[in-house]
């Protein structure tokens, strides 16, 4: 069995993207995967500068109402996006293996309205019937580096320059060119 | 030098030149070597009888190598370097561990010139024979991993880990140390 090379070589045509979906130039996607659970129903649901570059591993899971954008010059390698409203990427960002991003936890923390939740959300359920669950905005700011394997939760901003060490979980803002680490992660 | 195919393979292109495994080692596919841009005469070398599968990738810069002892299991590790990364006899490696230079590392372009920091002879990472490797582990910068020591799942390691003992948490610590039943 021989694949298309072209599905992993970044060579795959770009049009087959939904219309909401805006490229800059010279931007180059490995995969066609990263957009297989895209299902943002807003004008611009994904929007990338000039000269990104997005590896295999990258997956943009945006919801209906989300929207992420990606400034120029920034590097997604393995970047979960777990988007419910919005996420920013600034620009020359450099987001390392393994990485998530949410901007929502995306369930309910009440245990009852979780059980609904999970009714809801099951293969064969009503997912309209879904509880409302909060979501506030990640921002990362430019020339920000976030390292391997680190998770980036909601409401997150992280301030231009900054540093997230690898295995770092991010639950408050970081500073501008601050350097971060551990779990939770904290100024060194 | 003709370029080498693996009879099993799905991924369709042939081996990087110089990338040798030794007899009865396995390699899943030439798709490991995606984003490999390795100048080095031997990029990767495997011993004999060791198992590289599944997602494992060798995330190379131009300076940068991996070689890998005998009866060594890779399963699902990315090696993302512009070093030199040695691994020795009898290494398990498990899922989602990445092995890299700096915190947040992404893999070289072709275009990338090779005067960027690393050197063909410097080792990077080393790690001795007997080492276990738990999933999502992270393993950065220079450092040696004594033998027979044990990485707790999802560590992230930045300075030695001494021989026999077992290395957990980020920052990585050693928790512990195992002794040998044998010898």
């Amino acid at each position: 069995m021989s694949s298309d090379c072209r599905d992993f070589t970044g060579d795959w045509d770009y049009r087959l993207l939904p219309a909401n979906v805006r490229i800059g130039h010279d931007c180059w996607f490995e995969r066609k995967e990263s957009f297989a659970r895209f299902r943002s129903e807003q004008p611009t649901g994904l929007h990338f500068g000039d000269r990104v570059r997005v590896y295999t591993w990258t997956t943009f899971n945006v919801e209906p109402g989300g929207s992420i954008e990606v400034g120029d010059d920034s590097i997604l390698v393995g970047a979960v996006f777990m988007c419910a409203r919005s996420i920013h990427i600034g620009r020359g960002v450099i987001i390392s293996y393994h990485v998530t991003i949410a901007d929502s936890d995306f369930h309910p923390v009440d245990p009852d309205e979780r059980r609904r939740d999970a009714v809801a959300n099951s293969p064969s359920g009503d997912r309209q019937k879904r509880p409302d669950f909060t979501s506030e905005p990640v921002v990362i700011e430019d020339d920000v580096r976030i390292g391997i394997g680190a998770i980036i939760l909601k409401g997150v901003r992280v301030g231009a320059g900054a540093e997230i060490g690898a295995g770092a979980v991010v639950t408050r803002d970081v500073p501008l060119g601050c350097i971060v680490h551990g779990n939770p992660a904290r100024e060194q | 030098m003709a370029r080498e195919s693996l009879p099993h393979d799905w991924f369709d292109r042939p081996l990087p030149v110089g990338v040798r495994l030794g007899e009865r080692s396995w390699l899943y596919s030439s798709f490991a070597f995606l984003h490999c841009k390795s100048r080095q005469p031997s990029p990767v070398a495997a011993g004999r009888d060791s198992g590289i599968y599944n997602g494992t990738f060798f995330d190379l810069g131009p300076r940068g190598t991996v070689i890998l002892g005998n009866h060594c299991s890779i399963v699902g590790a990315i090696f993302c370097t512009n070093r030199r990364i040695k691994i020795g006899n009898f290494v398990f490696i498990s899922h989602e561990v990445v092995l890299a230079d700096e915190d947040a590392p992404h893999p070289w372009q072709a275009n990338e010139s090779d005067e960027v920091h690393g050197d063909p002879t410097e080792d990077g990472i080393v790690i001795e024979d007997d080492v276990w490797i738990g999933a999502q582990a992270t393993i950065l910068g220079h450092l040696r991993i004594g033998a027979g020591a044990i990485i707790g799942a999802a560590a992230v390691v930045r300075e030695n880990v001494p021989p026999l003992s077992i290395c957990a948490g980020n920052p990585g610590r050693v928790v512990g140390y195992v002794k040998r039943k044998s010898r």
